[in-house]
C-alpha cells in the first residue's frame, strides 16, 4: 500500500508538468498578448494609450521574451510559492487570489453540503418507493433543476429576491459590509445572499446525485442479503442505512475526486451572472485579457486538486470497499 | 490679432476678476463660513489646520448657473463599475486639472490660477499660492520640476523618450521654473496638442508630488533600500516601482497625494473602494465654502452585466457607465420603487455606429472597388437610416454621416445630410454606372473578376444592437444587389483582421468626439492612426513615422494627412477652423466611412435626493470627461 501511494505521488510530478506546459501554450494561443486586449478595452471607451507608454509596460513585464523564457520564469517560480504578476490588477498574483479563495470556499462547501442534505433523503426515498407518486413528483422536481439553466434562474431569483424581501443584487452581501471586519450584521448580511447561489448552484448537483443514488440503490436492494435481513426482522430504515445505501456508496467516494476542484473554482457561470466574489468570474476575466500568469496559476491549482481529489478517492475506495481492495491484490 | 491666438486666452480673463472679488468677499466673510462637519474632528483634535488654512490664499470659485444651488455638506455618492481598474473614472469625474474645459468647452484655468500662451509655443503657467497635495504638503513648481527632470527625463524611467505631446516635430520644450509659483514651457515652434493634453478625460499629468515619489526613486533613495521594496512588490526594477506607485490616472494607490477633490483611501484589490473628500481641494462655492459638497463617493465593482439591474434596484447615486438604451424601459419601471430618475442625455460620439470599408483591403478586386468613392457613396445610399432609427432606437436618434455632430461649433448641415439619403434609384444607376450590370442567378452583382459581390463585414459582436442594425442594413443592400454577410468575432480577433487587411468591412462605434472645437486635434478625420479601421495600413504608417505600414496612395487621403499636419502647425484658432471645416468637407463628400445614425440617447440614472446634475448633457468621453465637465464637486444632496 505504501509503495503505490509512493507511486502515485511520483507520477503526479510529471502529471502536472505537462498540464503546466499545455496550460500555457494554450493561454498564449490566441493572436496578441495582454497588452493588446488591454489597448482594445481601452479604445472601446474612447481612451487612448500613448505607444511609448506601451513599450515601456511590454518591457517590464517582459512579454518580448521567448516563449520557453516566460514559461520556464513562471514553472521555476512555482516552486519557490512565486506564481507571477497580474498584469489586469498590477499586483503579485498571489494577493490577487488570496482573499477571494476563502469566499468560494465558503460558497462551495455549504452548495456542497446543501446538495447532500437534499439528495440522500430524496435519492433513497426514491429508490424504495420505485414508481410510486412520490418517487415520480421528486424526479420530476429533480429534472427541472437540472434543465433550467442556472443562470436564467439565477436572474429570476435576483429580481424577486429584491423586489420581495430588499435584497440588493449581486454580490455575497451587502455593498455597506465589505472589507469590513465581521460582525453580527455582516454575517446576516452573508446569509441573505447566501441562499441564492446555494440553491441555484445546488439544484443541477442535486438532480444528478438523486438518479445516481436512485440507480446504485436499487441494483442492490433486490440483492439475497437485503431479503435475508428483512426476513431476520431488520428494522427497514436501520437495514437500508446499514446495507444496501453502503454498498452503493462508491460512486459517492469517486466523486470525491472532482468535488475538490469545484470547491475553489466555484460555479463559473452562477458566480458570474450572480457577482459573487469568488475566483469564477476572476478566472473567466484572466483568460479573456490574457492575463496569463493569473490565468495560468488559477488553471494549475485546479490541476493539482484534480490530482490530488483522485488519490484521495482512489485510496479512499480501497479502504472503504475490500472487493477493490482484494481484487487490486490478486491480480499482481 | 494676438486676441485670437487663443481661444483660452479671453475665457481666463473673466473668471480672474471673478477670483479677485470672490477673495474680497471671502476674506470678509470667513468668520462666518461654516466648517466641515466631516472634519470637525480632526481639525478641533488639531490634526487638520481650520478651512481657511486648508484653501489656497485664491481658490478657484465655483460658477453655479440656471438651476444650480449652492448646497449642503455630506452624503456618500454610490456609483457602479465592472471592474476594479474602472476605479481610474474618479480621475475623469472629479476633472480637477491644471486647465479644464467648461460645458461650453472653452478652456479655462482650474488648478493653475491663470495662464498665458504666446505665439502658441511658449506657455506660462502660475499656480495658486498656498495649495497644497491631499496630504498637506505645498504644491508649487517643484511638483512641475520633478516630473520635467526626475521623472521623463530618467532614462530608466522614460527610456524611449518624452511622451509624443509634449514634442514637436522631434523637439523638447525648453521647461523653467522662474519661481515657486510659476512653470514656463517653450518650445520653437507652436504646439497646439499641450493645453487640450491638460484638459483631456486622460490628462497627461506634467506634475508629480516629488516629496512622496523619492523613496521610491534611485537618485534619491540608496539601492539596497529600493531593492527590499522592488522585492516586496514583486516588480522587476525600481523603475517599474515607481511607476507603479505614481500612477495617478490609475488612482490604485491610496497613499500617493492627489490634487482631485476625492482621493481614493482603498487599496486594490476590493470589491468596494472608498473616495474620501480632500481635504485641501483648492476650488469653493461662492460664499467661500470649501467644496467638494459630497464627503465621499463609493464604487462598487460588480459584473458588468449586472450593473443595470442594480442600479434599477436603486443601488447607484449616480449611472452612466454600463447603461444603454435598451435599459431604459426597465430602469423607467424602477424609478417610484427606488426613488431615482432617469435622464436621457445626448451621447457624445459622431455616429453611434459606423460601417468602415477597408481601403487597405488584401483583395486587390475589392480595394480597387472600395477606393472607389462612387462605390462608397451607393452603399451608403442604400441605407434606410430612418428605418434603424424606427427600429432599433425609438425614433429618438437622427440620420447621421460619420461626422460631428449639430451641437458642435464646427457643424454644417451637408456634412450630417451629404449622401445619408434613402435613395435606391441612385444607389442602383451608381453601381450600373460602374459597369458591376451583370448579376448571378440570386440577383447578385458581379465584381470585375466574375465573383459575386458579397461583402463579409466583421463585427466586435458584442451585443445585439449590432446584428440588428445589420440586418436591417443587408435587407436594403440586397436590394442593390449586395449581399451582406455578418461575421462576428472577439474583439482582438476583429482587429487583428481588419489591421492585417483580411477584412473587407467592418463595423464598429462612429467618429469618438462628435463635438470637437477648432482647437482639437482633427486627428480622428486624417490617417494618423492605426485604429481607424478604414484605413488601418495608413494610419501604421504615420503612426510608426513611415516605418511600418503603407504610405496613403489617394489624393483625397493625402490631402487630410497634409491638413491634419497644417493643423499642427497653424498658430490660432481662425487658421484652425478653417482647416476643420476642410478636413471636415472632404469627409462628407469622400464618405470614407458610412455613418448611420447619431445622437442616440444615453440613459444617466440619477437619485432624486441629488441636486445640481443637469437635467440635460452630453455623454461623452471626450471632451466632456462623462460628468467631468459638469463639475461632480457641486453636487450635493438634499
Amino acid at each position: 500500500m505504501t509503495y503505490y501511494v509512493i507511486k502515485r505521488l511520483g507520477m503526479m510530478i510529471p502529471t502536472l508538468l505537462v498540464i503546466s506546459f499545455i496550460v500555457f501554450v494554450i493561454i498564449q494561443l490566441p493572436p496578441g498578448d495582454y497588452l493588446e486586449t488591454y489597448i482594445a478595452e481601452l479604445e472601446s471607451q474612447g481612451e487612448s494609450v500613448d505607444q511609448d507608454k506601451i513599450k515601456f509596460l511590454r518591457d517590464q513585464y517582459g512579454l518580448d521574451d521567448p516563449f520557453m523564457v516566460q514559461y520556464f520564469n513562471w514553472v521555476s517560480g512555482f516552486i519557490s510559492g512565486d506564481f507571477g504578476y497580474s498584469f489586469e490588477y498590477d499586483l503579485p498574483v498571489r494577493e490577487v487570489i488570496g482573499d477571494k479563495i476563502w469566499l468560494t470556499i465558503l460558497v462551495s462547501f455549504i452548495t456542497i453540503l446543501v446538495t447532500w442534505a437534499i439528495a440522500f433523503p430524496i435519492g433513497m426515498y426514491s429508490a424504495t418507493h420505485q414508481y410510486s407518486w412520490g418517487d415520480y413528483g421528486l424526479t420530476l422536481l429533480g429534472f427541472i433543476g437540472l434543465a433550467t439553466p442556472n443562470f436564467l434562474l439565477a436572474l429570476v431569483m435576483l429580481y424577486f429576491a429584491n423586489v420581495w424581501f430588499g435584497t440588493s443584487i449581486g454580490g455575497l452581501m451587502d455593498p455597506e459590509y465589505l472589507d469590513q471586519p465581521w460582525s453580527w450584521g455582516k454575517f446576516k448580511s452573508v446569509l441573505e445572499h447566501l441562499w441564492i447561489p446555494v440553491v441555484v448552484i445546488g439544484t443541477s448537483g442535486t438532480a444528478g446525485m438523486i438518479r445516481r443514488l436512485r440507480a446504485n440503490l436499487l441494483d442492490e436492494l433486490d440483492k439475497q442479503y437485503v431479503m435475508t435481513g428483512k426476513a431476520k426482522g431488520l428494522p427497514p430504515f436501520k437495514l437500508l442505512t446499514k446495507y444496501p445505501l453502503r454498498m452503493s456508496l462508491n460512486f459517492f467516494i469517486a466523486d470525491i475526486g472532482s468535488l475538490l476542484p469545484s470547491v475553489i473554482s466555484g460555479a463559473e457561470i452562477t458566480a458570474i451572472v450572480l457577482s459573487l466574489p469568488t475566483t469564477g468570474p476572476m478566472l473567466l476575466d484572466s483568460l479573456q485579457s490574457q492575463d496569463m500568469y493569473l490565468a495560468g496559476t488559477f488553471l494549475m491549482f485546479l490541476a493539482l486538486l484534480t490530482v490530488i481529489g483522485m488519490l484521495i478517492s482512489d485510496l479512499l475506495l480501497a479502504w472503504l470497499d475490500p472487493r477493490i481492495r482484494l481484487q487490486g491484490a490478486s491480480l499482481k | 490679432m494676438f486676441r485670437q491666438l487663443f481661444k483660452a486666452r479671453d475665457t481666463w480673463r473673466a473668471p480672474v476678476s471673478v477670483l479677485i472679488t470672490g477673495f474680497l468677499s471671502l476674506t470678509t466673510s470667513a468668520t462666518a463660513v461654516a466648517s466641515i462637519p466631516y472634519f470637525s474632528d480632526d481639525v478641533a483634535s488639531g490634526k487638520l489646520p481650520p478651512m481657511e488654512q486648508r484653501i489656497p490664499a485664491e481658490p478657484a470659485i465655483a460658477e453655479f448657473s440656471g438651476s444650480e444651488t449652492t448646497g449642503q455638506y455630506g452624503g456618500q455618492l454610490r456609483l457602479l463599475m465592472g471592474k476594479s481598474k474602472d476605479i481610474r473614472l474618479m480621475m475623469v469625474y472629479g476633472y480637477a486639472r491644471l486647465i479644464g474645459y467648461t460645458p461650453e468647452h472653452e478652456l479655462v484655468a482650474d488648478i493653475l490660477r491663470d495662464f498665458t500662451v504666446e505665439d502658441g509655443r511658449i506657455f506660462t503657467f502660475h499656480l495658486r499660492k498656498g495649495h497644497r497635495w491631499s496630504d498637506g504638503e505645498p504644491f508649487t513648481s517643484e511638483a512641475f520640476r520633478y516630473y520635467w527632470e526626475n521623472i521623463v527625463n530618467n532614462e530608466d524611467l522614460f527610456p524611449f523618450g518624452l511622451p509624443a505631446k509634449l514634442m514637436v516635430e522631434g523637439e523638447p520644450p525648453a521647461v523653467s521654473f522662474p519661481d515657486d509659483l510659476t512653470v514656463r514651457y517653450e518650445w520653437s515652434k507652436p504646439n497646439p496638442y499641450f493645453v487640450p493634453a491638460l484638459a483631456a478625460p486622460r490628462p497627461m499629468f506634467i506634475y508629480a508630488p516629488g516629496h512622496y515619489l523619492e523613496q521610491f526613486h534611485s537618485d534619491f533613495t540608496p539601492e539596497e533600500e529600493l531593492q527590499t521594496k522592488v522585492e516586496e512588490a514583486g516588480v522587476r526594477n525600481w523603475a517599474g516601482l515607481h511607476h507603479r506607485k505614481n500612477h495617478p490616472y490609475k488612482n490604485d494607490n491610496p497613499e500617493l497625494p492627489s490634487l482631485q477633490p476625492w482621493v481614493n483611501s482603498t487599496r486594490p484589490p476590493a470589491e468596494r473602494f472608498v473616495f474620501e473628500r480632500n481635504a485641501y481641494y483648492h476650488r469653493v462655492d461662492d460664499n467661500g465654502r470649501q467644496l467638494p459638497y459630497i464627503d465621499e463617493v463609493v464604487v462598487n465593482i460588480t459584473s458588468k452585466s449586472l450593473v443595470a439591474a442594480k442600479t434599477g434596484a436603486g443601488e447607484s447615486d449616480l449611472q452612466g457607465r454600463y447603461i444603454r438604451l435598451d435599459n431604459y424601459t426597465f430602469l423607467k419601471e424602477g424609478e417610484s420603487r427606488n426613488d431615482f430618475n432617469v435622464r436621457l442625455w445626448s451621447s457624445g460620439t459622431g455616429s453611434q455606429f459606423a460601417i468602415y470599408p477597408n481601403l487597405n483591403s488584401n483583395d486587390p478586386v475589392w480595394r480597387d472597388l472600395v477606393r472607389n468613392r462612387e462605390f462608397r457613396r451607393a452603399l451608403s445610399v442604400g441605407i434606410n437610416r430612418h428605418e434603424i432609427n424606427q427600429v432599433i432606437y425609438f425614433g429618438l436618434a437622427q440620420a447621421s454621416a460619420n461626422t460631428v455632430l449639430p451641437s458642435c461649433s464646427l457643424f454644417e448641415p451637408e456634412y450630417q445630410t451629404e449622401w445619408t439619403q434613402f435613395d435606391l434609384d441612385l444607389a442602383n444607376d451608381i453601381l450600373d454606372r460602374m459597369g458591376m450590370r451583370e448579376k448571378d442567378s440570386r440577383g447578385i452583382r458581379l465584381m470585375s473578376d466574375g465573383r459575386p459581390l458579397e461583402i463579409i463585414l466583421q463585427t466586435a459582436g458584442e451585443g445585439t444592437e449590432e446584428t440588428d442594425i445589420l440586418e436591417l442594413i443587408g435587407e436594403s443592400w440586397f436590394k442593390l444587389g449586395v449581399k451582406l454577410h455578418v461575421k462576428p468575432s472577439q474583439r482582438e480577433v476583429f482587429r487583428e483582421r481588419v489591421f492585417s487587411g483580411d477584412a473587407m468591412m467592418a463595423l464598429f462605434n462612429g467618429i469618438d468626439n462628435g463635438s470637437p472645437t477648432a482647437d482639437m486635434s482633427p486627428r480622428e478625420f486624417a490617417p494618423t492612426n492605426q485604429t481607424q479601421l478604414q484605413w488601418p495600413k495608413w494610419g501604421q504608417y504615420f503612426e510608426t513615422n513611415q516605418k511600418v505600414g503603407e504610405a496613403p496612395d489617394i489624393p483625397e487621403a493625402m490631402q487630410l494627412l497634409e491638413l491634419y499636419e497644417s493643423w499642427s502647425r497653424s498658430r490660432n484658432s481662425v487658421e484652425r477652423e478653417m482647416i476643420w471645416h476642410e478636413m471636415l468637407k472632404i469627409h462628407s463628400e469622400e464618405v470614407f466611412s458610412i455613418g448611420l445614425v447619431c445622437g442616440v440617447p444615453q440613459p444617466v440614472v440619477v437619485n432624486n435626493k441629488l441636486r445640481n446634475v443637469p437635467e440635460e448633457g452630453v455623454y461623452s468621453w471626450e471632451p466632456n470627461s462623462f460628468f467631468g465637465v459638469y463639475r461632480p464637486d457641486t453636487f450635493w444632496f438634499e
